[in-house]
């Protein structure tokens, strides 16, 4: 008892065969199918779903599998072929309705069938790895149904025939589009694509060349982009409603190549409608509808692209180079301002500010503005005006939105350094004049210039504003150690240091005696407290305000020039005075003493002098008298030229010698530093180089850069290698 | 003294023991050479003499020794040697900027007036690049750009005429180094031919 071995509970299979009976595979599959007959003739209520399980799971538990699954095959195949009779036999609309009645009653019995044969379909057929049951389901469906030639391109056609109802306008039903389309898909994937997929495109795009070219010659631009978007919505919703979704770029696809690339370059330079026409008529809309549609296409934005650029070019060039435009520079850049705000806002409105259209815009107006050479003298003008009188009443933003704008048309300047030589000129004539509007806005201009170029750019221009306001306290210094001199005239100097402001010559005159008293004792109180400093006075540039009594006891202020006043106050001691003798008396130069009488005797309402004889030019033995009558409906006159003006030829001759000057000692200065750190370079790259530093301030002439390099190697900075001519060495 | 003393003394001004201008006439006269001839700048050159127009007993030692010449006779003999060697490609270029050299008279001079240059160019190149130096010449005296000519410019002139295929200037390319008057004088000539 005690060495009784512990047994496991096993349970053991029989171990006696269990016999069948070879009719039981029969009989049962008799069960079977005839429950296959009754599903597909929508006589399934009276089955019992455990029953046809077990009856299934006994024929291939007992080895019957491939009975079963083949008299599945068999027994579908049989039933669909009758089908396909039935739905080939459909008229008309009908036809569709039969295939997708069929259709959805296939899929019906298919799974009731499937869920029958389960068992089979998780080992029999596994094991064998034949095809499922749902798969072979479908492919029976598609073989013996849509692959049936009779039914296959009908189908395909009646399909397409819709589709195309549907484009010119017809109602389809789509739900059943969408069953019969949803069919090819769960057929798979390469039955969507082969049985209707690839037919669908080909025939739109046969259909919709035809459109295009229909629409191309009867339509603008504007409505075949209306037309164009359209087609395109639709077929974007045709996918939406019964394609497959991996449809919709492919369809697209051939919308986009029919309707916009295979007409691209038509649609564009479309007269009358096109893109320029659009541009010149601010068609946001169609801009942006244009835009939209040809970044779908290949090289879609860079045809438009460069329609816009060429037109800017063309339009900026004949802005600039007309010379009726050229006559008032302030309207010139004004223009030019206004095109640009214009076309900023085509971009931004219609092409999405897109950076590349930017760009565009940027180097055509670059390359326009520097076509005429007066257009930084033309700027700097615009400046001017603005800051002596344009901006008065302007809040400080749209001050500063105003200089902005004029910054973006400075960055377009190639010869940035002659802009400076006149800003300088026109600065320094604001300046002496008291003529700013805002002396923040000057500087906050010359910050702007000062970002952009740099301090050396700016460094002058603001030794100009830093003597002013040393003047002004060396004003209050001299008036507070002379206390005396508070009655009599009033002196006010500004000490201007050479070097930050632009180059005069000094000018000879007599000064009135009253006036030239006064100018010594601030020459002697200023060499004072300054030696070893050398005064001149810049007779030319002075203004003066004169009081005036005239013959009927009219009272006047006037306001003159250095020279008018020297003029002027010679008649307080003489009533008549020939030309001659105010020369001789005044020792101003012929050309400055003939302007300046021009301006008191020739210019209506101003003529406080009469000349005789009356002619219009000043001749050398014309003589001159107060004019008595003199009436002015103002106490104020203005009588002094100071403003700052468009250059005559000779003046603008003289500018552009002195910017060409300039520019030698920066190339050189250019040339010395690259040759510094290079020690060897060859002439071509030193070409490069020195373009390439000086390029901020001006374009460089390589003849001019070439003269240079020579210029060096006679002053022996540089000398040429001996045994290769295309080096230049640096001498230390 | 030995005979080459003797020699230079011949020609030499008593007063300043330099053969000056007047004696390098009367020597060349001797030699039945021109005072314009190449030759006598030659032998300028083989004297490494400094200051035109004057040698001095040493320059002149220097000279007639290196040229194993004591007599007249022997230096009338040896020019033609002279001339041979110059004419070599390697003495050629450092005779030739020796010859402008010769010519700057004044301290501190770098430049020669035009000229002076047309004249020396004669000399020194008339006899191997005839064309060239018609043309230059030509070209030198109607140009305004240049009032002087440099160093620079002078050697740029013999490496063109060197180099340069003339008249077509086929292989001249302005966008090189060269010294921007021969750019200036490759576009003139180009205008005549058109």
């Amino acid at each position: 008892m005690s060495n009784q071995k512990k047994r496991n509970f096993q349970i053991e299979a029989f171990k006696h065969r269990v016999v069948v009976d070879p009719k039981y595979a029969d009989k049962t599959w008799q069960i079977l199918e005839r429950a296959i007959h009754q599903i597909y003739n929508q006589d399934a209520s009276g089955l019992s779903f455990e029953e046809l399980y077990r009856n299934a799971y006994n024929m291939v538990l007992h080895k019957f599998g491939e009975k079963l699954y083949t008299g599945f095959i068999v027994t579908m195949t049989a039933h669909l072929k009758e089908k396909s009779k039935l739905i080939e036999a459909a008229q008309g609309g009908s036809f569709l309705e039969e295939l997708n009645k069929k259709w959805n009653e296939h899929n019906k019995a298919l799974e009731m069938i499937r869920d029958i044969l389960m068992y089979m379909d998780r080992t029999y057929i596994e094991s064998t790895k034949k095809t499922h049951v749902h798969p072979m389901g479908f492919s029976l469906w598609r073989d013996n149904v849509v692959h049936f030639t009779k039914i296959h391109t009908r189908l395909l056609n009646t399909l397409l025939d819709l589709v195309q109802k549907e484009r010119t306008g017809e109602v389809i039903d789509r739900g059943l589009m969408r069953s019969v389309i949803k069919m090819f898909m769960d057929l798979g994937e390469s039955v969507y694509q082969e049985d209707f997929e690839k037919p669908f495109l080909d025939a739109s795009s046969e259909f919709y060349k035809v459109e295009s070219q229909e629409f191309i010659e009867s339509c603008d631009c504007g409505d075949y982009l209306k037309k164009a978007e359209k087609r395109l919505t639709e077929e974007i919703d045709r996918v939406a409603h019964y394609l497959d979704p991996k449809s919709e770029e492919k369809i697209t696809s051939v919308v986009e190549k029919e309707m916009i690339a295979n007409h691209m370059q038509r649609l564009v330079h479309m007269e009358n409608s096109g893109l320029v026409y659009m541009l010149l008529h601010d068609k946001y809309e169609d801009l942006g509808r244009m835009y939209n549609l040809f970044r779908r296409v290949t090289n879609g934005l860079l045809t438009v692209r460069d329609v816009m650029t060429s037109h800017l070019r063309e339009m900026g060039k004949q802005l600039v180079t007309d010379p009726e435009k050229s006559k008032d520079p302030v309207e010139f850049v004004q223009r030019l301002l206004d095109e640009r705000d214009k076309y900023d806002k085509v971009i931004s409105t219609a092409f999405g500010n897109d950076k590349t259209f930017q760009n565009a815009l940027n180097s055509s107006f670059e390359h326009f503005i520097n076509l005429n050479a007066r257009s930084p003298e033309f700027i700097s003008l615009f400046v001017d005006d603005k800051l002596r009188k344009g901006l008065k009443g302007f809040v400080d933003v749209d001050v500063e939105v105003i200089l902005d704008k004029v910054m973006m048309l400075f960055r377009y300047l190639q010869e940035k350094d002659v802009f400076e030589k006149y800003y300088k000129q026109h600065l320094a004539k604001r300046l002496l004049s008291g003529k700013t509007v805002s002396d923040d806005a000057e500087r906050s201009l010359i910050v702007k210039l000062k970002t952009e170029c740099g301090y050396q750019f700016t460094s002058k221009l603001e030794g100009m504003f830093t003597d002013m306001k040393t003047s002004e306290d060396t004003m209050r210094g001299f008036y507070g150690s002379h206390p005396e001199l508070s009655e009599g005239p009033t002196l006010i100097v500004q000490v201007l240091t050479t070097g930050s402001w632009p180059t005069q010559p000094a000018v000879p005159c007599n000064l009135p005696a009253e006036v030239s008293v006064l100018c010594e004792k601030f020459r002697s109180y200023y060499l004072g407290t300054h030696t070893g400093r050398r005064l001149t006075w810049q007779t030319n540039m002075g203004t003066a305000d004169i009081k005036a009594l005239f013959g009927k006891g009219q009272k006047h202020e006037l306001n003159v020039s250095t020279f008018q006043m020297c003029v002027l106050m010679l008649f307080n001691n003489a009533d008549r005075l020939s030309y001659k003798e105010i020369e001789q008396a005044t020792e101003i130069p012929a050309s400055d003493l003939k302007r300046c009488l021009q301006s008191l005797a020739c210019v209506k309402g101003k003529n406080v002098i009469k000349k005789e004889p009356m002619s219009k030019d000043i001749g050398e033995e014309d003589s001159f008298y107060v004019n008595e009558k003199f009436t002015s409906k103002f106490y104020k006159v203005k009588i002094g030229t100071v403003v700052a003006q468009k250059e005559t030829e000779p003046e603008k001759q003289e500018t552009r010698q002195r910017v060409e000057e300039d520019r030698k000692p920066q190339i050189e200065a250019a040339i010395v530093r690259i040759m510094k750190s290079r020690k060897i370079l060859d002439h071509n790259n030193i070409i490069a180089e020195v373009t390439k530093q000086l390029q901020p301030r001006f374009l460089a002439n390589p003849t001019e850069i070439k003269k240079r390099i020579e210029s060096l190697i006679e002053r022996d900075f540089l000398e040429r290698d001996s045994t290769d001519r295309k080096l230049y060495r640096y001498l230390a | 003294m030995d005979r080459i003393d003797q020699l230079f003394n011949q020609y030499a001004n008593r007063s300043s023991n330099l053969i000056d201008p007047e004696g390098i006439e009367k020597l060349c006269s001797n030699l039945d050479v021109s005072h314009t001839d190449i030759r006598i700048l030659m032998l300028a050159w083989k004297m490494k003499a400094e200051k035109q127009g004057y040698f001095t007993n040493e320059e002149w030692r220097r000279g007639l020794k290196a040229l194993r010449a004591d007599t007249l006779n022997k230096l009338k003999k040896a020019l033609p040697e002279l001339e041979k060697e110059v004419r070599r490609p390697t003495n050629f270029a450092d005779f030739y900027a020796y010859a402008f050299n010769y010519c700057l008279t004044e301290e501190k001079q770098k430049s020669i007036d035009i000229e002076t240059i047309c004249q020396l160019l004669e000399i020194v190149m008339g006899s191997t690049f005839r064309a060239q130096v018609d043309y230059f010449v030509e070209y030198l005296k109607i140009q305004n750009d240049y009032k002087v000519i440099n160093m620079d410019q002078w050697m740029g002139l013999y490496r063109f005429c060197n180099e340069i295929s003339f008249p077509d200037m086929g292989n001249y390319n302005p966008e090189l180094a060269w010294p921007l008057i021969l750019d200036n004088f490759v576009e003139w000539i180009a205008e005549k031919q058109a």
